[in-house]
């Protein structure tokens, strides 16, 4: 169920303790099937009000901070930490009274795309066990297609919400950046990283990101707060709305995609929005995936300098501070996680910097200007989210590659420029969901959740939950 | 012979209430760990926010130090690996520091010398450790203290004006109460850059970086044995390597800490959670009102309109509460010269004995002024004003009260003076008798009507009469 | 880049690989290295400023300088592997 129809049973006398139990029982079943978790809440915690949440069931990504409740990032380095402070976006929940469930399963400190890296063991695709559900925010996308919960929070740092969603079936919203504080986010690459939210329909994700944005003294990058209600906004009429796609990155795309995307459009036009391609240089495209590896790399190494074993995490063995260190960070990190460090570091050196970091943030500003010049004209960018369906275990890895898509990669556009952009279900290609994104101009998080919700509206795929859920 | 080249880096923490990126307390304690914040410890998700206090004192300081403001504020990360860095990063100013291009004025044995300032910047403390047999324990109190880097140019030639400016730049530090600046507690700490060159040379020699000096005698004797060193090595047809050594007290000695080669590479980047802040030229302006008349202004003030010797000038200006104490003092009575020898005379005697401060000390302002205009009206002589000082700087009771407590108020009418003196001679007419025959008898005399007087009799207006009465 | 440049990065960062992955890894440079050559060669690359943080934020305050948060002491400790009076402990440290 979503969180309005879940509001009205709680409003009509369900106990909200009885649904936590509900929620426990099937994130329990799930895990032998899908492992979507970390930890399972053995204890139903609420605290008294009269939001809409109040009383609703979610879970959190685990590299949120929660103050008592193990936080591990799924990494091995963390698999003890027990963090002493709870995170912003935590605290606004608890205070609007959202039950916590949960804490899900993400690629190995959130660096990853296919949910297969964590600690833990990897997470399936709740659409089909054989399938990745992507990543890095995997246990959360898979909780909420699964419907164990109505709404999962996760963090964004390239399309770690809005790729999961699409691969899920369900609604990722990832606002502008700084519309929702980091202040307890396990920071990756912390001028990319956004929180995000995943619920099973645009008006659910409308209602939670009204309760978790706003300004916050403790992170600097944070937005002022924009007074606006979003969930009085999403119904508006979006007559006269012009959207664009970008043509070379539909160059490769298989037939069904093309198909699917065609059809969101004409519904785009049924609503009076009108939707036109244009060109963006393919050397930029192509540009985005190396330069994300880039500033994420490095930004990461940077980041997670402070998992050393000394002052938190597992201790490392040795007779001096440097072997323990060593030991911690040999044993506490997989391999994948190592090569991204070295990548980053050697991409931070002092002879490297000129060419490799700042090149890659100098390509960045051309892509948002670039964009940011099409968005004078436009309300928003519209592509297909994904090059396709979820891909099989064994069909793609997080190795860095040269052969890579352009559709596969556009959604960390929106991490450039700090763009809010939510991804849709639009469809299904051989059984399993795919998605569109929708992706708009920085502060007008109100005109993407408007323009997706009317979208969503004319399409038959909101309120999905896999085949093999549970749907409490 | 050789020209020394030195070049200081001078670290200081700055008062305020909170830390620099944290809202802990910056105090010093005696109490391991009470003063620590979750952003301290690096823990996962923190994010720092900028202190506009510690921000405001770097301004000022990079002002006294007349160097120039950057329009806007920047931080970056140092990366590095040590277990006081609980982050594996300090936050510091690498690209636009809050202060750059410089110059402190010091003068060294007479001669005034402009010491330029590279730049000056803002940045953190890090963990201190007390060191046992085999294992050390971390206080994370220090840890995110604001830090203030002070760099000079290569452009100090001998220990004396490294010290020099070390005293100077300390000075500053209190007029303009931005630090306590105190050694003993390791709030002042310095990294000397020595190298030697041929007088005729135009180029500098090798640099040899002496780290983490913690006192100003220290910074005198390590340069002094690392010129000799140096000397030595040169003089014997060797070279100098480039390499970081470290100062042991107790030896009196040099070591090699780390060769060029293994130079830290810190991978300095732009902290992406530390947006840019303008600084207001408002606010600097502000900020530049409140700088006081520093201490080598007030020393020339001293010496060339006042007439102060050089020496009790620097005794005055040293600290700026005793400079303030002078000024208000000669505010009161022009007498700076007599002010002057008090101040520098038994008042820091008496202070020293007690080992208070002047703030500290029962003596203001006008008490001295009050006690040396008696003197100087002949109400007492000089050497009850002494014991009245003493009495005063106990008691807190102002002069004229002591003066009449102790009966010790001068004799200085004339016709009362002559009329003792007259008894006296009445009594002892053999006396007169010898004066005219040209016997030595007249300090024989005054120690009489001294005697006579219980010591009250104004000793010039004693003399004159007596000479007068004498020569009738 | 050979195996000793990248188990001197790796020494750098304070862990060390599997034997395995330095090929896997030296793969991963050859392929960010040409891909950013490619970036290198982006026309009008070099006029353009870096951009660092998404977009430009006005109205960035700072902290007014007032004692807020701090942790009692069981909380700094509680993560930490190795504790003695108060403090957390490590292998003497040497300067």
């Amino acid at each position: 169920m979503n969180i309005l129809e879940l509001r009205r049973k709680l409003d009509n006398g369900l106990s909200s303790e009885k649904l936590f139990n509900e929620c426990v029982e099937a994130a329990k079943k799930s895990q032998v099937e899908y492992n979507p978790f970390v930890t399972i809440m053995n204890k139903y915690e609420k605290t008294d009000s009269n939001s809409l949440l109040s009383g609703i069931p979610y879970v959190l990504k685990d590299n949120i901070s929660t103050k008592g409740i193990l936080t591990t990032a799924s990494s091995n380095i963390l698999k003890n930490y027990v963090p002493v402070y709870d995170a912003t976006i935590y605290e606004k929940l608890k205070k609007a009274g959202a039950v916590l469930v949960g804490k899900t399963v993400l690629d190995e400190l959130a660096m990853g795309g296919t949910g297969t890296t964590g600690h833990t063991g990897l997470v399936r695709n709740p659409w089909d066990r054989n399938r990745q559900i992507g990543g890095s925010s995997a246990g959360s996308a898979a909780a909420v297609a699964l419907g164990i919960v109505p709404f999962a929070i996760g963090s964004d740092t390239g399309d770690s919400v809005r790729k999961p969603a699409a691969y899920g079936g369900v609604v990722g919203f990832k606002p502008t950046y700084g519309r929702i504080s980091r202040y307890g986010l396990f920071a990756f690459a912390s001028s990319l990283d956004h929180l995000g939210i995943f619920a099973r329909n645009v008006r659910d994700v409308t209602i939670v990101t009204d309760i978790v944005k706003g300004h916050d003294e403790r992170d600097m990058t944070s937005l002022p707060d924009d007074d606006k209600v979003y969930l009085d906004i999403i119904d508006n009429d979006v007559k006269g709305k012009k959207l664009f796609y970008i043509k070379e990155a539909l160059d490769n795309a298989s037939e069904e995609i093309l198909d699917n995307f065609n059809k969101v459009i004409q519904k785009c036009n049924d609503l009076g929005i009108e939707v036109k391609g244009e060109s963006i240089d393919k050397d930029l495209l192509l540009a985005i995936y190396p330069a994300y590896m880039a500033i994420s790399c490095a930004e990461a190494t940077s980041n997670d300098a402070n998992l050393n074993g000394i002052h938190f995490g597992v201790r490392g063995e040795g007779k001096t501070p440097d072997e323990i260190i060593t030991d911690a960070r040999t044993k506490g990190f997989s391999e994948l996680i190592k090569r991204r460090f070295i990548i980053g570091s050697y991409i931070l050196q002092r002879e490297n910097q000129e060419k490799l970091f700042l090149n890659a943030y100098r390509v960045r500003r051309m892509i948002v200007d670039k964009i940011n010049e099409l968005f004078k004209e436009y309300d928003g960018l519209i592509m297909p989210a994904a090059a396709g369906i979820a891909p099989k275990f064994d069909e793609k890895s997080d190795k860095l590659s040269d052969k890579y898509l352009i559709l596969d990669n556009h959604l960390c556009i929106g991490n450039f420029g700090g763009y809010p952009s939510i991804t849709i279900p639009s469809g299904f290609v051989n059984d399993m969901p795919i998605a569109i994104n929708i992706t708009g101009r920085i502060k007008e998080d109100y005109i993407v959740l408007n323009i997706a919700n009317k979208i969503e509206g004319t399409m038959e795929y909101k309120d999905q939950v896999a085949r093999g859920g549970y749907n409490v | 012979m050789y020209k020394t080249v030195i070049g200081l880096e001078v670290h200081c923490e700055l008062k305020s209430n909170s830390k620099n990126f944290s809202s802990a307390r910056n105090g010093f304690s005696d109490i391991p760990n009470s003063n620590v914040s979750v952003v301290d410890m690096g823990m996962p998700g923190i994010l720092p926010v900028v202190n506009k206090e510690a921000v405001r004192n770097s301004i000022k300081m990079a002002l006294a130090m007349n160097c120039e403001i950057p329009k806007y504020l920047t931080f970056e990360r140092k990366n590095y690996f040590y277990p006081d860095l609980p982050k594996g990063y300090q936050i510091t100013q690498f690209k636009h520091p809050i202060g750059t291009n410089g110059y402190v004025m010091i003068n060294v044995n007479g001669e005034d010398k402009k010491v330029l300032i590279h730049d000056t910047h803002l940045e953190e403390d890090t963990t201190s450790m007390d060191h046992y047999n085999d294992y050390s324990l971390l206080d994370y109190n220090r840890c995110g203290v604001p830090l203030l880097e002070t760099v000079t140019e290569p452009c100090l030639n001998s220990a004396d004006e490294a010290v020099a400016f070390l005293e100077g730049l300390r000075s500053i530090f209190l007029y303009t109460d931005t630090s306590y600046a105190r050694s003993d507690k390791g709030q002042i700490r310095c990294d000397v850059n020595v190298s030697l060159m041929k007088e005729d040379a135009t180029e500098l020699g090798t640099k040899v970086e002496i780290k983490n000096i913690n006192s100003f005698s220290s910074v005198k004797a390590a340069i002094l044995c690392e010129v000799a060193r140096q000397t030595e090595v040169l003089n014997s047809g060797g070279i100098i390597l480039q390499e970081t050594r470290r100062y042991d007290e107790t030896l009196n000695q040099t070591f090699t800490m780390r060769s060029k080669e293994d130079a830290i590479d810190y991978r300095y980047f732009t902290d992406p959670n530390l947006p840019p802040i303008k600084i207001e030229d408002d606010w600097v302006n502000e900020i530049k009102r409140e700088i006081p008349k520093l201490h080598n202004e007030r020393f020339s003030t001293y010496t060339k309109e006042y007439g102060i010797n050089p020496k009790d000038a620097n005794t005055i200006v040293r600290e700026k509460k005793v400079s303030d104490f002078y000024e208000a003092c000669v505010a009161l009575l022009n007498e700076p010269v007599l002010i002057s020898n008090w101040l520098t005379g038994d008042v820091m005697k008496y202070l020293n004995r007690d080992s208070l401060s002047i703030e500290e000390s029962k003596l203001t302002p006008k008490m001295l002024a009050d006690l040396i205009r008696l003197i100087t009206l002949g109400k007492i002589n000089g050497k009850q004003g002494k014991e009245v000082l003493e009495k005063m700087m106990d008691t807190g009771k102002e002069a004229d009260v002591l003066v009449s407590e102790l009966g010790m108020t001068q004799i200085s009418d004339e016709s009362e003076i002559r009329k003792i003196i007259s008894n006296i001679l009445l009594e002892n007419k053999n006396l007169i008798e010898d004066y005219k025959n040209g016997k030595n008898v007249f300090g024989y005399i005054v120690g009489l009507i001294m005697k006579n007087t219980g010591g009250k009799a104004n000793p010039v207006v004693t003399s004159k009469v007596l000479k007068e009465e004498l020569d009738k | 880049m050979d195996k000793k440049a990248l188990e001197t990065l790796a020494k750098k960062l304070m862990f060390t690989m599997d034997e395995s992955e330095y090929e896997t890894l030296s793969d991963e440079f050859e392929t960010i290295l040409k891909q950013m050559d490619l970036i290198g060669k982006i026309d009008g690359i070099n006029e353009v400023e870096p951009l660092i943080y998404p977009f430009p934020l006005d109205n960035v305050r700072m902290r007014e300088d007032k004692v807020v948060d701090e942790l009692p002491i069981e909380d700094i400790l509680k993560n930490s592997g190795d504790t003695l009076y108060n403090q957390v402990k490590v292998p003497k440290v040497v300067e």
